[in-house]
């Protein structure tokens, strides 16, 4: 027992010594290292991972570590303890404020604008180019876009007579009440389109909303603008008025409560079950990675003919009257990365990172098996072929209009969060004063955002 | 080894003498030490070091990014005055801790009752109430949020055959929401029925048998029998139900998943440190939070061991005199 003891200690002490040796000859040899945590695995790894090859091999002496399967929350508490990666991957735009104002990811202003710089505007669509952008401090490049755009059953609207998807929210209320029907016990049956927090919204309905009104999530002055702008009130009355004609009758609490019975037992999200896929609603929002799933049902591949039970179409956001310049445009974020701080190597980081932002041949390999538009205008990173239903998605990926939130340092998606709430409270009729509603909700966003400044 | 044989002829002490020497067993303080490890490792590490480090981020603004900046009574300034979640879970974490720990000791104590009256099959009985306490947190709260479905849910369609034209939404509706975290506590009863079914198995048939021979009612040998000897376990269910109502955290978090909880109606004190810890990235309050809940459980307890003197009754004497 001894022995085998001893026998084992011998072994790991000589792999620990071989593996300082190793670091200790790789330093010797003057590489320069850095390293990437992304939290990609499987296929998407194997792609992202070749194009650090590419890096590599276009720059001699440069080796880059790469690691999957990490999160950022992760990523975040190894950077807090002095001992993250150089360059880490957020899977989602939403949290851009909080990494740059917290200071997690370096300010690129002055690499971006240096010998080895990048033009952004003119090389990412203007989506990603405002949305990796916090208090004028660009702290973060784009990587593949997610797209949320609006969806619709051609089938059931040309039985209803519409030959199009609707462009305006008032086209928008005339087709969902043509084709909403109800049950005998005055039950909704089928439902034309749903604005309602918590209806397979990824907790975003109330985002999707202030798109289609062109509402501003802050002010020139970096306070937020629930109050200040009236079109937050506009959207929130839309809501209402919708659902007191389309589903009440006219009587708001009558179309709540039928709502709330309808979205309880919508069917699952993950499947043939969807409520779009079986046609109990006819028309909604939702995201760029859900539509290989409404084409194949289960199969969740970008086939070039769509097999499953619904037609559909995808357009931009019906707009309000006064926003029908956005029509077309949608709601788009995506995947972003940033240097970490304390990064040793920012240098080497920038070189790594941007060819990263950069590779047309990731953003199109990337985007052929996964649907996810690339934010690189160039047309190379495109994938050579793709189905004709899902050019609509590139078109609203790349509409001027097209854009996710402005953002500020409020932590975890905490104005979605907070606009969500009072979007479910309001639509429930819990809210009785939307006026001061908006106005108590402005006040905890920029007294968040002067906590964490 | 000898040295610490009993002797097995030597006569039984007398009262008060004084007992002889002992020797002690001759074992290495290092082994002893070793034994311990394990648990010290655990509370200094896991236990004494995060509370003395969250003590100290209590009075610190920390992020997770930054290093903890100084912010003195900031953080519990905030807590009282500025922020109006603190005061809707509070709120709530009192209206579940006042409503459910009456009502679980009631209906544990009814059904430990009920338990010890069946003549045969006693064991399958205890085993299937039992049960539901087994269930894990996370699925037993996806069941009931799936049979409380107002739209496709078995109680709602069973309550509409039986007349009520319109139930109510349960946990989709704020006003009901905390009632069916209520009925899922009841329905995992099972943990607590236990302790209270030992009671009453400890209480002497001989005393019941005296009542009844005086004349007494089922009622009065309830009221001055069983209720005075099961007060040591109320008193104990009373004092876990407090600590646990007060860090009260799956249950109601799943259901607040599981629904649009847009009110906080199931928005708890435990909720709220998490949302502050883990989405806010607020770690200075959070910690504020978790200390002021300490001290709130604490003065809780404090104020139940202090009355029960007056109302709890310990046949052999109390252990908290």
């Amino acid at each position: 027992m001894k022995k085998r003891l001893l026998a084992s200690f011998a072994i790991f002490a000589l792999a620990a010594g071989s593996m300082v040796a190793a670091s200790t000859t790789a330093t010797a040899a003057g590489t320069r290292t850095v390293t990437v945590w992304s939290p990609y695995k499987g296929g998407n790894l194997e792609l992202w991972n070749a194009a650090i090859k590419r890096i590599e091999a276009a720059n001699p002496g440069l080796k880059v570590t790469s690691v999957g399967s990490i999160d950022m929350a992760k990523s975040l508490a190894a950077i807090n303890a002095g001992n993250g990666p150089d360059i880490s991957v957020s899977n989602g735009a939403g949290n851009l404020g909080w990494f740059c104002g917290s200071g997690a990811w370096q300010n690129l202003n002055t690499l971006i604008a240096g010998k080895n710089g990048l033009n952004v505007k003119s090389t990412f669509s203007a989506a990603a180019v405002n949305s990796t952008i916090s208090n004028n401090v660009r702290c973060a490049l784009p990587l593949n876009s997610e797209v949320f755009a609006f969806f619709w059953n051609k089938d059931l609207l040309a039985k209803a007579g519409f030959k199009a998807a609707p462009k305006t929210t008032t086209e928008l209320l005339e087709a969902s009440k043509a084709l909403t029907t109800f049950n005998a016990d005055g039950s909704i049956k089928t439902a034309g389109f749903v604005p309602w927090a918590g209806y397979y919204g990824f907790d975003m309905d109330s985002m999707w909303l202030g798109q289609m009104f062109g509402a501003k999530w802050y002010a020139g002055d970096r306070s937020s603008a629930f109050a200040s702008d009236p079109k937050w009130a506009k959207a929130f009355a839309w809501q209402k008025d919708f659902i007191a004609k389309v589903y009440g009758g006219g009587n708001f609490d009558k179309g709540s409560k039928a709502l709330t019975k309808f979205v309880a037992s919508r069917g699952g999200e993950w499947g043939t079950d969807h409520d779009f896929m079986t046609g109990r609603v006819a028309m909604k929002w939702d995201a760029n990675w859900m539509a290989p799933m409404f084409c194949t049902g289960d199969d969740w591949s970008m086939a070039d003919k769509c097999t499953a039970k619904v037609n559909f179409g995808i357009a931009g956001f019906p707009t309000s009257p006064d926003n029908t310049s956005a029509f077309g445009s949608g709601v788009v974020g995506e995947a972003q990365m940033g240097i970490s701080k304390g990064s040793k190597n920012v240098k080497d980081a920038w070189i790594v990172m941007k060819g990263l932002a950069t590779d047309t041949k990731l953003a199109s390999a990337w985007d052929a098996a996964n649907g996810a538009p690339s934010t690189l205008l160039s047309k190379d990173a495109r994938p050579a072929k793709y189905p004709d239903w899902y050019q609509p998605i590139y078109d609203v990926a790349a509409n001027p209009k097209s854009a996710y939130h402005a953002m500020k340092n409020t932590g975890e998606h905490q104005e979605e969060a907070l606009l969500q709430n009072l979007m479910a409270s309001w639509q429930a009729g819990d809210t009785p004063n939307l006026k001061s509603a908006l106005a108590d909700l402005a006040q905890k966003v920029n007294q968040i955002i002067s906590r964490n400044s | 080894m000898s040295q610490t044989r009993v002797n097995a002829s030597a006569p039984f002490k007398k009262k008060g003498a004084l007992a002889p020497p002992r020797k002690s067993l001759k074992v290495p303080r290092l082994f002893i030490f070793l034994c311990l490890s394990p648990w010290l490792f655990g509370i200094i590490f896991f236990t004494a070091y995060p509370m003395v480090t969250s003590f100290y981020q209590s009075f610190t603004k920390f992020n997770l990014i930054d290093s903890p900046e100084w912010v003195g009574l900031e953080n519990f300034n905030r807590m009282f005055f500025e922020d109006d979640d603190f005061w809707i879970s509070l709120k709530n974490t009192i209206w579940i801790s006042a409503v459910s720990i009456p009502l679980r000791i009631c209906f544990a104590i009814f059904t430990a009752w009920v338990l010890t009256k069946p003549k045969r099959g006693k064991n399958l009985y205890r085993t299937i109430f039992f049960l539901p306490s087994m269930v894990p947190a996370v699925a037993g709260t996806m069941v009931f949020t799936y049979i409380f479905n107002p739209a496709y849910g078995p109680i709602n369609k069973i309550l509409e055959k039986i007349g009520i034209d319109e139930p109510p939404f349960w946990f989709l509706d704020p006003k009901w929401s905390k009632w069916g975290l209520i009925l899922l506590g009841l329905w995992g009863i099972g943990d607590t029925m236990i302790i209270f079914l030992a009671g009453l198995l400890d209480v002497p048939k001989s005393l019941y048998e005296a009542a009844e021979l005086e004349g007494a009612t089922g009622w009065q040998s309830f009221r001055y029998i069983t209720l005075p000897l099961m007060t040591p376990v109320i008193f104990f269910s009373t004092v876990t139900g407090v600590i646990g109502s007060f860090q009260y955290f799956t249950q109601a978090f799943v259901a607040a998943g599981q629904v649009n909880d847009y009110s906080h109606s199931m928005y708890f004190y435990a909720t709220h440190i998490y949302h502050s810890a883990f989405k806010a990235y607020e770690m200075g309050y959070a910690s504020a939070l978790a200390w002021f809940l300490l001290v709130i459980t604490l003065l809780c307890t404090l104020v139940i061991l202090k009355t029960q003197k007056r109302w709890v009754h310990y046949p052999n004497g109390s252990l908290f005199k």
